[in-house]
């Protein structure tokens, strides 16, 4: 097992949040997070990332406690809904910062590049590139140095279709690359295509856990969104 | 096309209210209504001339007995010694210090804080005053001014520039610069890489203290201002570096974005500037402003720039600066690790 969440729980004003929730994940799962807005999907995959500190809970990756964020972050990749790049600097330039500090071999920079067909905007602002141009940058940033686990908040919000067909197959060849993905999603074809499992959430608990074909004949998409 | 023109405004009243903007309409003129209100009132021709007389001095007594008895004109403070003088003098609490001179004819030697200062003027016109009361024309009582800031106008302003660059780049650079990495999420960015938390802090200090250093430098270099004791300056400039960028560092911690940090920022510029700056021409805003970390910086630095005093004459303030630092690094640090409005 590669991720062990126990009892993680994150309550905020008024309520909301994520109530004591426990699962697991096996190497190599490709788990659609699925929920309403406000449902504590994107709250879940930020405390897995560090970014929000849970009221209570336990969660191991690869046998490190989350709270070992130091060598966690060489475990999990996370890309959140908005890119968080530095606007003023180049693809380059963000690429360079972030692989400084892993400590990473500047090589590494021209593989993400490649790998991301980004070699022509290397010296292109952040702040002149389209949204799906930001979210490749960001994706290819979260997997500099190599994590098994990537988390992926909403990865195509916001993007038109060629865009979001683009980066279903980088989530594709990541998770063909032997990563282990968890990402959030509203959008029925995306989990169909993508997941091999669904973690229904609804009011911060999960109400459903297992395949799409499962989740889809029971209705409970439909009923939930309806 | 008026309805629009007024939605839009009454929108932009609303986000200038939400980050808190629109309270610096507010506080700005109270603000500055109240350290009017703590500038020395009295009109300076109808105030008494406060004078330290020397109790070993050899005064001239005609000279000294007229002095004591226009108690309308002047009030009489007998001093120890010369060194207790020159403290009441830089506490305000003196206008000026009589010497006994050492020439035939009976006159005085007058010690002020500066020459150009409407206390020395008052002290001079005073005694002028009096003498032509007494006397008529005859030769003048006072036969030497000399001052303790014995410096052009331009460098008597210095500290007061000094004070102002700090306080910038620690309440309205450095905050805004904060917020504007948490609102962007950039960084929680950072901190997705081995990089702890009290690194990212130290490094953003050191952003501070470098931007203000270079700012001091230029303005030395532009202006061809010197600095004797240089060691004991730049310790103090550093000090002060370290003091207001980490609690600029703070109040960026404290806000959601970089609208409310620059409006928080102001809220504490001006209550750390104007006492302290304005402390020159109040005993009032003397006493208030040493409760303030920006005058434990202000008056070490126009010791240093103007008196030729060293850091080993404010240990205390060098000390009171590191402490405010450290105190809200640790804040901040707690911040961090919390997340707070991330």
């Amino acid at each position: 097992m590669l991720i062990q969440v126990d009892n993680l729980a994150k309550v905020y004003k008024g309520g909301r949040g994520l109530s004591q929730t426990g699962f697991s994940v096996d190497k190599g799962e490709f788990i659609a997070i699925v929920g309403h807005n406000g449902a504590g999907k994107s709250t879940l995959l930020k405390m897995l990332a560090g970014w929000i500190i849970p009221d209570s809970g336990e969660v191991f990756v690869d046998g490190l406690h989350l709270k070992n964020r130091l060598a966690l972050v060489r475990k999990i990749g996370f890309v959140p809904e908005s890119p968080n790049l530095f606007d003023f600097f180049s693809v380059q330039a963000n690429l360079k910062l972030f692989a400084r500090l892993f400590k990473l071999p500047l090589s590494r920079i021209e593989e993400i590049l490649e790998e991301f067909d980004l070699l022509a905007y290397r010296h292109s602002k952040i702040q002149d590139l389209s949204k799906g141009l930001k979210q490749r940058v960001s994706i290819g940033r979260s997997l500099l140095a190599d994590p098994p686990v990537l988390l992926f908040d909403e990865p195509s919000s916001g993007l038109d279709f060629e865009m979001t067909k683009e980066i279903y197959r980088l989530l594709r060849s990541s998770h063909a690359a032997g990563k282990t993905i968890l990402f959030t999603s509203h959008r029925p074809e995306e989990i169909k295509s993508l997941a091999t499992r669904i973690l229904l959430l609804h009011q911060g608990e999960i109400i459903f856990d297992g395949p799409p074909k499962e989740y889809f004949l029971t209705k409970i998409h439909e009923s939930l969104y309806a | 096309m008026i309805q629009n023109i007024l939605i839009l405004t009454l929108n932009d009243l609303a986000i200038a209210l939400k980050n808190k903007t629109i309270y610096l309409i507010l506080f700005i003129p109270f603000f500055v209504f109240l350290s009017l209100q703590l500038i020395d009132q009295e009109s300076a021709g109808l105030q008494q001339v406060k004078i330290g007389l020397v109790k070993d001095q050899a005064y001239p007594t005609m000279i000294i007995e007229k002095i004591q008895a226009s108690d309308k004109l002047f009030s009489i403070l007998w001093l120890n010694d010369q060194a207790e003088g020159k403290k009441r003098l830089k506490e305000k609490k003196l206008d000026g210090i009589l010497l006994a001179t050492a020439e035939a004819a009976p006159g005085l030697k007058l010690i002020v804080l500066k020459k150009t200062s409407h206390a020395t003027i008052a002290t001079v016109e005073s005694l002028s005053a009096l003498q032509t009361a007494v006397e008529g024309k005859s030769k003048n009582w006072i036969a030497d001014i000399q001052s303790l800031q014995d410096s052009g106008v331009q460098r008597q302003t210095l500290p007061t520039w000094i004070l102002m660059l700090v306080l910038l780049v620690g309440f309205i650079i450095i905050p805004a610069q904060v917020a504007e990495e948490k609102e962007k999420k950039l960084l929680l960015g950072l901190l997705q890489t081995p990089i702890n938390e009290f690194e990212w802090l130290l490094a953003k200090l050191l952003l501070g203290m470098i931007l203000i250093h270079l700012a001091v430098i230029f303005l030395h270099l532009l202006g061809g201002f010197e600095v004797t004791n240089v060691l004991s300056y730049w310790a103090f400039i550093s000090a002060g570096s370290f003091c207001f960028s980490s609690f600029g560092i703070s109040l960026g911690f404290l806000c959601r974005n970089q609208a409310s940090a620059r409006s928080l920022g102001v809220f504490f510029y001006l209550p750390l500037l104007l006492p302290s700056a304005l402390s020159d021409f109040s005993e009032k805003l003397t006493n208030f402003a040493p409760l303030l970390p920006s005058y434990q910086f202000y008056q070490p630095i126009k010791a240093i720039l103007l008196e030729g005093s060293a850091i080993s004459d404010f240990p205390l303030d060098l000390l009171y600066l590191i402490f405010v630092g450290v105190l809200t690094s640790l804040l901040s640090y707690q911040l961090i690790k919390k997340r707070w409005l991330m």
